[in-house]
């Protein structure tokens, strides 16, 4: 983590995946971190920003760290964020979280199940700990 | 009345583009706008208008997968007549989609379709309420009816018709039945109405009348002569689907 680089908060960013459970996870997880665990020194910012070139938004992502939390595997997040010149300091997939959730019924892309949501609690810990510098991020995986 | 024209035109120009029956699929594309609660709505409206308006008859990409995916994403709106559903009037989903894969036949933004009346809404479904769930009603009615309309097109564009009239015959009109006078009408949506007015608390008797007739009314035509028939018909469903709910 390289968060002390950033001259302000660190931006959460998920993918918001629409097609996929995986994507309302990565945004729950998100709304969980900077709303409720670290609204202090976190914040988010509409992916679909980036997707079109805004200035601001671009401005936004080269000059903080980012996080990503993507849904799955084509990164969506990681790769927009990276294409408009930020910096992804730490790259979260929540399909690997499902890896201590085997056989797991986390609801659908609308809505989250008990189960879900506690992979939402989990996602979000585990990054909210990684911000705050107390570990390395467990499942997440670094970005290169 | 030129942009109506003009945008009448680039409708026609787009569902012209679609080559053959598998594409009669409209693509619903929300901007899913983390930062701002209309976001939410847009991509919770999209997925109501897939699992539940529209069934069989919408589908929808990521917006990101435009940049990071491949061909196949990017022809997606040269594929498909597309409704492009924003949160704000930044219109991130209408311009992305064309920067990236093709013009939208539609542009929707959620905070136009509410006039401002999302204040109370909320960014995540944790903290969901009767405001979030009417705004997300509203907007998924509007993406709807514009899918009707744009199928109804590209129906009277295959016909080869020059009349604004929809081809009626092949427009879906999924929903409820009901019995008018002798005759069965189906209203679009029926069970998701009754579903929305359930969960406002809406009484299941004669009370509640009024209520339905007006509800029903936004979405389904009805004549001053057949209202009461349409009301008692509308009472006894609502009863129907409460007694099953």
């Amino acid at each position: 983590m390289k968060t002390e680089a950033s001259g302000g908060p660190t931006l959460v960013i998920p993918c918001s995946g629409i097609g996929k459970v995986h994507g309302l996870i990565s945004r729950e997880a998100t709304y969980e971190i900077v709303d409720r665990l670290a609204p202090d020194t976190t914040d988010t910012l509409c992916l679909a920003l980036l997707v079109t070139g805004d200035e601001e938004a671009l401005a936004k992502v080269r000059s903080h760290s980012c996080i990503t939390i993507d849904g799955c595997p084509k990164a969506c997040s990681q790769k927009n964020v990276e294409m408009a010149g930020g910096q992804v300091t730490e790259a979260v997939r929540v399909v690997d979280a499902f890896k201590n959730h085997r056989g797991a019924q986390p609801g659908t892309a609308t809505k989250l199940s008990e189960e879900g949501w506690t992979i939402v609690h989990e996602i979000a810990d585990e990054t909210a700990r990684a911000i705050r510098g107390e570990t390395t991020g467990g499942d997440t995986q670094d970005a290169q | 009345m030129k942009q109506r024209a003009r945008s009448a035109a680039k409708r026609r120009e787009a569902t012209l583009k679609m080559p053959n029956e598998e594409t009669l699929k409209v693509g619903v594309i929300s901007c899913s706008g983390e930062e701002i609660a209309e976001g939410t709505i847009s991509r919770l409206a999209t997925r109501r208008v897939l699992e539940l308006l529209r069934p069989g008859q919408a589908v929808t990409i990521c917006l990101p997968l435009f940049l990071s995916g491949g061909q196949e994403e990017r022809d997606f709106a040269r594929r498909h007549p597309t409704i492009a559903v924003d949160g704000c009037s930044k219109r991130c989903a209408k311009r992305g989609t064309e920067m990236h894969s093709g013009p939208v036949n539609v542009s929707l933004v959620v905070s136009e379709i509410l006039n401002g009346k999302c204040g109370g809404c909320s960014r995540s479904a944790k903290s969901q309420s009767e405001v979030d769930k009417e705004a997300i009603w509203r907007v998924s009615e509007r993406i709807a009816a514009e899918i009707d309309a744009l199928l109804a097109q590209n129906s009277q564009a295959e016909c080869g018709e020059e009349s604004d009239a929809a081809c009626a015959c092949t427009r879906p009109v999924p929903g409820g039945s009901l019995e008018i006078d002798g005759r069965t009408v189906t209203v679009a949506g029926l069970p998701l109405i009754f579903e929305h007015l359930a969960e406002s608390g809406l009484a299941a008797d004669d009370s509640s009348a009024d209520r339905l007739l007006e509800t029903v009314r936004i979405y389904h035509p009805i004549e001053p002569g057949e209202e009461q028939a349409y009301k008692s018909s509308l009472v006894e469903a609502y009863k129907h689907y409460r007694g099953q709910t």
